[in-house]
C-alpha cells in the first residue's frame, strides 16, 4: 500500500522549491522593474513588498519578518476605481497605506503619474501628497477635536498654496457645499457631528487639496447603512465632477462591487485575483474568491443558495502555510497545492489569478 | 458668550436643574430595583400561551446631564416558541438596549427601566420544603413553570433567570471573555451555577459536550486561554457558554459584526444547526439585513427607540411597508444591484434623542410624507394577522378593517 502511494504520488522538496520559486521570482521582478513606466496609468504598482521586523538581536539585526504584503501588482488609470476586498489581517490596509509611502515599502516599485516614487525622500514626497490622499475608517478618531471645521479644511489649502491667502474662505466653503455640508458648519467642532457628517468633513478635507488619487481605506465600514449610502453617492458624484482615481478598500463586498471598475481580492497578504468588475463578479476564477462571495448573506429570505464552506480560521500572517497560502482552507486543494507556490498568471486578457487549478 | 444662546449648549444652571431633577428620579427607580420582594409580586400571566417572551410598552431611559435620553419608548413585541425573532436598526435605535433590559443588565443609576412589562415564561426546577430540586424517576429533575415580569423582578432576583433561562451571546468575543481563566475554568463555572447537585467532573464533561456541539474539539481548547484564539474560536466558545445552561432564550447581540465573511457564514450556519437541536428561541440583534434575512422567522423593525414595523421575514422582505424600512433595503448595495444608477439614500440624519418630536420621528427624513405626518405620532396598525405598521399612511384601513 505504502509503495503504491509512492509511486503516484510525486515526493516534494520543500526547500528545493522555496528556492527555485525565489529564485525565479527575483528575475522576474528584476525583468519587470526595468520595464518602462506606462504613460497612461495614475498609478502602476509593480511587485509591492511589505515586512514588519517581528524580532530583532542586540545589533538591530532583524531575524523574523512579518511579510504583510507580498508581491502586489496593479496598475490604476485616471478616473477609476480600483477596489481592494479581503478579511481582517490580508494587507489590504498595508498596501494602501504603502502607496502613499506612509509605510516605506520593503520591496517593489510604486510609479505615480510616471515618477518612481519609491525611494523619495520625505521632503521630495511633499509636493506629490498634494496628489494623493487619504480617508481613513474612523471618521471618530481621524478628525482633530480641537479645531474648527474650518480650521480643519483650511490647513491643507494653506500648507500647499492651492489658493491665495485672502481667498481660502471662499474656496473651503465651496468645497464644502460640494460634500454637502452647510456654510455654518465652518465655525463648528467635529464633536458637534454624527459620524456620517465627520466622514463627509474627512472627505472634504482629503479633497481640498485637488488631488488625483485618494485611498479609501473601509471610508463607510463604521457607517450606518443609510448614511452609507450617502457616502457612497458622494464619493461617486466627486469622481465623475473631478476624475478623481479611488484605491477603494473594504471587506464590504456588495460596496465594493457597487462603486469599483477593477477588483482585487486579497488574502494573506498575496493578491489571489486580479480583474475588471465583470470578469471578477460574473466569472471569478480563484476558489476563495468564490467562496468570499458565497458566504455573503443575501437579504432575500427565498433566495437560499448553496454556500461554499470554507473550514477554520485564517492563518497567523507571521507562520504562513507553505506552497498556496489558501490551502489550508480550500476546499479543492490538491497534494501540489501544499507544496508548491502558485504562479500569478494571466487567465484571460487583464483576468490575474494565482491558483494551480487554473 | 455666543455659545449660550446656540441651542446645542447648555448652561450651568440648567444643567444644574436637570441634574436635581435627574436625582430625584433616579433614586426612587434604583430604590424599586433594590427592594425586597415576594415572589408573588412579579409573578404573572402571559398574554399568549405560544410566546416565551412578551416585551409590552417597555420604556429604558438614561438619566444624562444633557436631558433624558429615550433610548427605548413604548417597544412592545413577542417572542414565539422554538423561533428566530430578528430585530433591526442603525445604530442607537435601541434594539440593544432593549435586549439588556430584558437581561437587566442596563448601567444603573443614570440607565432604569421606568415603565412597561417583560414577560417571561421560565421553566425552573421545582423544589421540596428543603429547597432542593425534586430529583425524577428517569433522571433529571422536575420542572415547572413560572412566568416573571422581568421590569418588577428585583435584582437581587434576577439570578433565577439570567444565564440560566435567559443566556445573552455579545458583539465582542474578546471583551467577553475573562483573559485570566482558561476556557474551562469558563465554561465549568456555568455548569456548576446552574445545575444542581454538580460535581467537577460533571461540569468538565457538560463543557466538553457543549464545545462539541459548536464545532471545537474540546481536547485543544478546554485548556486554553482567550487570547490564544482567533475571533471565530472565541465566539463559539461564547456560544457554548451561552448553551451550558440550556436556556429557553438566546439573545445574541451582533453576534458576527465583529467577524470576517468567511467566519460570519460559519457561525451562521452553526445558529442555524444549534436552533433546529435545540428546545429554545433565539433573538437575534444585527443591523446587517441579509443576515436577519437569512436567520430570522419574525422580523422586528426599530427606530429611534420605537418599533416602527414588525411581521414575518416574508411580509418585511418582500411587502415592506414602512417608508423607513423600504428605504432601508434599497439603500443596502446587494451582490445583485445594477451598479450603473446611484444607490437610493435616506437623506438626513436619526433626530436627537433628547429632543424627540411629537410627531412622526421619520418625518424628517420620509419621502412619501403627508399632511397628516406632523399630527401625532402614527400608532400601531395591523395591515395582516402576523405584520404591524406604525406609519400614517395605513391609517385607512385600520379604519375599514
Amino acid at each position: 500500500m505504502a509503495e503504491q502511494l509512492n509511486k503516484n504520488s510525486v515526493v516534494y522538496d520543500d526547500e528545493a522549491i522555496v528556492a527555485e520559486f525565489q529564485a525565479k521570482r527575483k528575475l522576474q521582478i528584476e525583468r519587470d522593474c526595468a520595464q518602462p513606466f506606462d504613460q497612461q496609468a495614475l498609478l502602476e504598482v509593480r511587485h509591492l513588498r511589505k515586512c514588519f521586523p517581528m524580532k530583532k538581536t542586540i545589533t538591530g539585526k532583524v531575524t523574523k519578518e512579518l511579510v504583510a504584503v507580498d508581491d502586489v501588482s496593479f496598475k490604476l488609470y485616471p478616473g477609476e476605481t480600483l477596489g481592494i476586498v479581503g478579511e481582517s489581517g490580508c494587507g489590504k490596509t498595508t498596501t494602501g497605506r504603502a502607496i502613499l509611502k506612509l509605510h516605506e515599502p520593503s520591496g517593489g516599485q510604486i510609479i505615480f503619474n510616471g515618477q518612481d516614487i519609491t525611494h523619495l525622500k520625505s521632503k521630495q514626497m511633499r509636493e506629490i501628497r498634494k496628489q494623493m490622499q487619504i480617508i481613513f475608517q474612523d471618521p471618530y478618531s481621524s478628525l482633530p477635536p480641537r479645531d474648527t471645521v474650518g480650521g480643519i479644511l483650511s490647513e491643507p489649502v494653506q500648507v500647499h498654496n492651492i489658493v491665495p491667502k485672502d481667498q481660502v474662505k471662499d474656496y473651503v466653503l465651496k468645497l464644502m457645499d460640494k460634500c454637502g455640508l452647510r456654510d455654518y458648519y465652518f465655525e463648528r467642532y467635529p464633536h458637534e457631528f454624527s459620524g456620517g457628517q465627520r466622514q463627509r468633513i474627512c472627505i472634504a478635507r482629503a479633497l481640498s487639496v485637488n488631488p488625483k488619487l485618494v485611498i479609501c481605506d473601509e471610508p463607510v465600514s463604521a457607517l450606518d447603512v443609510s448614511i452609507q449610502a450617502q457616502i457612497i453617492n458622494l464619493l461617486k458624484e466627486l469622481q465623475r465632477e473631478m476624475n478623481l482615481a479611488y484605491v477603494f478598500i473594504s471587506h464590504d463586498l456588495s460596496v465594493v462591487k457597487f462603486i469599483s471598475d477593477k477588483i482585487g481580492v486579497m488574502y494573506l497578504g498575496g493578491m489571489m485575483e486580479f480583474g475588471t468588475k465583470e470578469d471578477i463578479f460574473k466569472n471569478p476564477l480563484h476558489p476563495y474568491t468564490k467562496a468570499l462571495f458565497s458566504a455573503v448573506p443575501n437579504p432575500d429570505p427565498t433566495a437560499k443558495m448553496e454556500r461554499i464552506k470554507l473550514e477554520g480560521d485564517i492563518p497567523s500572517p507571521a507562520n504562513p502555510p507553505k506552497g498556496c497560502r489558501f490551502h489550508t482552507r480550500c476546499p479543492y486543494a490538491k497534494e501540489v497545492c501544499k507544496h508548491v507556490p502558485p504562479e500569478y498568471k494571466e487567465c484571460e486578457p487583464g483576468h490575474f489569478a494565482a491558483c494551480h487549478l487554473l | 458668550m455666543a455659545k449660550k444662546t446656540n441651542g446645542n449648549y447648555l448652561s450651568g444652571k440648567e444643567i444644574r436643574a436637570i441634574s436635581k431633577a435627574n436625582a430625584k428620579e433616579m433614586k426612587r427607580l434604583e430604590a424599586y430595583k433594590k427592594r425586597r420582594a415576594s415572589e408573588s409580586e412579579f409573578l404573572t400571566q402571559m398574554k399568549n400561551n405560544d410566546n416565551i417572551l412578551e416585551i409590552d410598552d417597555l420604556h429604558t431611559f438614561f438619566f444624562t446631564e444633557q436631558g433624558v435620553v429615550k433610548a427605548v419608548n413604548g417597544v412592545s413585541y413577542d417572542v414565539p416558541k422554538n423561533a428566530v425573532v430578528g430585530v433591526v436598526g442603525e445604530s442607537g435605535c435601541g434594539k440593544s438596549v432593549t435586549s439588556m433590559s430584558v437581561m437587566r443588565l442596563i448601567q444603573g443609576p443614570t440607565g432604569q427601566i421606568v415603565d412597561g412589562s417583560i414577560r417571561f415564561k421560565s421553566s425552573e426546577y421545582k423544589l421540596d420544603e428543603k429547597g432542593s430540586p425534586i430529583p425524577k424517576a428517569d433522571g433529571g429533575y422536575e420542572t415547572e413553570e413560572k412566568v416573571y415580569d422581568i421590569a418588577k423582578m428585583p435584582i437581587r432576583e434576577i439570578h433565577r433567570i439570567r444565564g440560566k433561562q435567559v443566556a445573552m451571546i455579545f458583539q465582542e468575543p474578546m471583551t467577553s471573555l475573562n483573559p485570566v481563566f482558561t476556557i474551562g475554568q469558563q465554561l465549568d463555572e456555568v455548569t456548576l451555577l446552574h445545575l444542581p447537585g454538580a460535581t467537577k467532573e460533571i461540569a468538565k464533561a457538560k463543557s466538553e459536550e457543549m464545545l462539541r456541539l459548536v464545532g471545537i474539539i474540546p481536547e485543544n481548547v478546554y485548556n486554553a486561554f482567550p487570547h490564544e484564539l482567533s475571533g471565530g474560536m472565541r465566539q463559539r466558545v461564547m456560544i457554548a457558554m451561552a448553551l451550558a445552561a440550556e436556556p429557553r432564550l438566546i439573545i445574541a447581540d451582533e453576534p458576527t459584526t465583529a467577524l470576517d465573511v468567511t467566519i460570519q457564514a460559519q457561525i451562521l450556519d452553526l445558529l442555524q444547526d444549534i436552533k433546529n437541536k435545540i428546545d429554545g428561541s433565539i433573538l437575534l440583534i444585527t443591523h446587517d439585513l441579509g443576515v436577519i434575512a437569512e436567520m430570522a422567522d419574525y422580523v422586528v423593525v426599530m427606530y429611534a427607540g420605537k418599533v416602527i414595523e414588525k411581521g414575518t421575514v416574508f411580509e418585511i422582505f418582500q411587502d415592506p411597508k414602512h417608508p423607513y424600512t423600504i428605504g432601508l433595503q434599497k439603500s443596502k448595495p446587494t451582490m445583485t444591484l445594477d451598479d450603473s444608477t446611484e444607490l437610493y439614500n435616506i437623506p438626513g440624519n436619526v433626530p436627537n434623542p433628547i429632543n424627540m418630536p411629537t410627531h412622526c420621528y421619520f418625518k424628517e427624513r420620509c419621502a412619501m410624507c403627508t399632511k397628516k405626518c406632523s399630527g401625532d405620532y402614527p400608532g400601531m396598525v395591523q395591515v395582516s394577522p402576523t405584520h404591524f405598521v406604525a406609519c400614517h399612511l395605513y391609517d385607512e384601513e385600520k379604519n375599514n378593517g
